[in-house]
């Protein structure tokens, strides 16, 4: 198992170096002066000469390419235009706000989406399989920005229940930092997660329960059921206990396949509900055309897509013991 | 064998194709999911067709450029403009009606692209095995795993404004890897058959055992990918345009999100924010379904089994 690991973290570094090495020459590729890019316009002349001597960018192309590897390794990646900090503080600062949204929602949304698969898989053919069935359908295929700016009609402008976005309300306290415990804080950034939590969750469940009653039903059809039922088990017993943890298992892949196209969805979200994240960071760096920023932020995200695939098929090689590596 | 025999059995093979196209229409045509899929995007289609109307009958009604004289701002549907004017006094309907063409454009040749990739590179990695098959393989997992639309965005951030074909190239060239999986597996097993045996014996080259017998018995399976490959096609060219980094001389459904979006106008104009969206969804919803029911045709191990879905 532990050389398994080991193997995969070794093909994370060397995809990880393939992306860096595309995103180098692609860099240079592209039209206009690679100085330009990096280097605030606006910047002082001292510092625009450090930025270019800490990126080699006046030296020979293949030190720029082992300066580049070197600065992303310990984590430089510039200043960023729009900010004027260099890049590394501001990811530091939004990465925790990605993490907490994204990770509740696929949590969240795989085991609704697990649970209810199971149950819809039980009662086929039922009314409450029907319903299931096409909820999911319908809901998982629902275009994610017009639903987020949908929620937030109903919710936010008509019923006035939620707050239009943010993470944190900007009262006066809160910007003093006085008077708040850690614990209205956490309820306030709560209080802000339900929306963009409710539309992630709304787009994602969809998908894992599909999985789940498919897999259900071909796990409903193995020898080891009928022996459950003979041994006269309950119904209960056999559908939690012997027939959904096998059934689990095509869903843990598909958590890992679908991890790029919730990421889509992830970033879409944040940039709607103006939630402060890494996504969100992505989209504005872009569209203010500040390319140390966007760099970044791909990198940042790239990288963690790549581990969270390790991590599933880690998990995958636990849940399923016939898998040795 | 003489001509007589040679047009006995041609005609006996057409009859043959007949019959398995009628099966396959009656399995198709049975399961409600196929049926509603397909009517939908026959709607679809119409709506495509019937975008180069409007403009034809009144300039106004382009759904770029016109702009109607008497109205500047944003206005609720009337007999005039059936779903209102957006921001500008350009005709919403006439919008919708340019999406739709837009978003088959886009989804159609996206998805026909990546299919067409995905079955060169599955076939060649399965039939060639070795390094060849490693190394496509790992590039196919590679991009894979990354996010299309984040991609899509940082090459935006690197050569600056894309226009619609770039777009659909770049969605092209991030999602065979998918097909590619299922083309090399089916080819894998193809492999092993006597039949492509019999053709190495008789000395066929490798060029013409690939497509003259390997090839024509991936490609169903390929096509059938090609459907659901169109439904992330059109929705990755949607959220592209709803960002803002869209085709700026495209009108296609995401666009006129990001309009109704970015002027502010979400909450005041339903009549503007509902039908982009709501087309973007139906059409993905269709492929989904038509997807789901060729699926059932192509394998018919799901026939008894999917009566829901």
């Amino acid at each position: 198992m532990l050389k398994f690991i080991i193997k995969r973290l070794a093909q994370v570094v060397v995809v990880l170096f393939l992306i860096l090495t595309v995103l180098f020459v692609l860099f240079r590729l592209a039209p206009g002066d690679p100085v330009e890019r990096m280097v605030d316009p606006e910047m002082s002349v001292e510092d625009a000469a450090l930025l270019i001597k800490e990126f080699g960018l006046d030296k020979p192309i293949l030190t720029q390419y082992t300066i580049y590897l070197k600065n992303f390794a310990m984590g430089r990646f510039g200043k960023s235009f729009h900010y004027g900090d260099p890049v590394a503080n501001i990811i530091r600062e939004k990465l925790p706000n990605t993490v907490l949204l994204f990770t509740t929602a696929v949590l969240l949304s795989a085991m609704v989406g697990i649970s209810w698969g199971k149950i819809a898989a039980w009662s086929k053919g039922k009314p409450k399989d029907l319903a299931l069935t096409i909820a999911s359908l319908v809901t998982h295929t629902l275009f994610l920005p017009w639903l987020a700016l949908i929620m937030m009609w109903i919710f936010s402008y008509q019923l006035n229940w939620f707050p239009l976005g943010g993470m944190m309300s900007t009262s006066e306290e809160s910007i003093l930092g006085l008077d708040i415990t850690w614990w209205d804080q956490a309820l306030d950034i709560g209080y802000h997660m339900v929306l963009p939590l409710t539309t992630l969750f709304l787009i994602h469940f969809g998908s894992y329960l599909l999985v789940m009653r498919s897999s259900m039903l071909d796990t409903l059809k193995e020898d080891y059921i009928i022996t459950a039922r003979a041994k006269g088990l309950t119904e209960r017993d056999i559908r939690n206990h012997h027939a959904a943890p096998n059934a689990m298992l095509p869903v843990v892949t598909s958590v890992g396949l679908s991890l790029a196209f919730s990421i889509n969805g992830g970033a879409l979200t944040e940039t709607v509900f103006s939630w402060p994240g890494i996504g969100r960071e992505l989209v504005f760096a872009v569209s203010h055309n500040d390319y140390p920023l966007a760099q970044a932020c791909f990198l940042l995200i790239a990288t963690v897509v790549l581990f969270a695939n390790v991590v599933v098929d880690v998990l995958y090689a636990y849940l399923d013991p016939r898998i040795r590596y | 064998m003489s001509q007589q025999a040679v047009i006995a059995l041609k005609q006996a093979k057409r009859s043959l194709w007949k019959e398995r196209l009628a099966e396959d229409w009656r399995v198709f045509h049975s399961n409600p999911l196929g049926r509603i899929g397909l009517t939908l995007l026959i709607m679809f289609g119409l709506m495509a067709v019937c975008s180069y109307i409007p403009p034809l009958i009144d300039p106004m009604y382009n759904p770029m450029t016109g702009v109607d004289p008497k109205i500047m701002a944003s206005t609720g549907p009337s007999v005039r403009h059936w779903l209102g004017t957006d921001f500008m006094g350009r005709d919403i309907f006439a919008q919708l009606l340019a999406g739709a063409r837009v978003a088959f454009m886009v989804g159609v040749t996206a998805a026909f692209m990546s299919v067409v990739l995905g079955t060169a590179f599955g076939m060649t990695a399965g039939y060639m095995g070795g390094v060849t098959d490693t190394l496509l393989m790992r590039a196919a997992d590679m991009i894979m795993v990354m996010p299309t639309l984040l991609v899509v965005l940082l090459l935006a951030a690197l050569f600056g404004q894309l226009n619609i074909w770039t777009i659909v190239l770049m969605i092209a060239l991030f999602r065979w890897p998918g097909v590619s999986r299922v083309v090399r597996a089916q080819t894998l097993s193809l492999k092993q058959r006597p039949f492509i045996d019999a053709a190495r014996v008789a000395g066929a080259s490798h060029t013409r055992i690939i497509f003259r017998h390997i090839m024509p018995n991936v490609l169903p399976l390929a096509f059938l990918y090609m459907t659901f490959r169109v439904t992330s096609a059109i929705v990755i060219e949607a959220a592209l345009a709803f960002l803002g980094f869209g085709d700026p001389g495209t009108v296609s459904w995401g666009m006129m999100l990001q309009w109704v979006w970015k002027t502010g106008h979400m909450f005041r104009a339903m009549y503007w924010l509902l039908p982009p969206g709501l087309c973007i969804s139906l059409i993905t919803l269709s492929f989904y379904m038509l997807g789901r029911a060729m699926d059932e045709v192509l394998d018919p191990r799901l026939r008894d089994e999917t009566s829901a879905g």
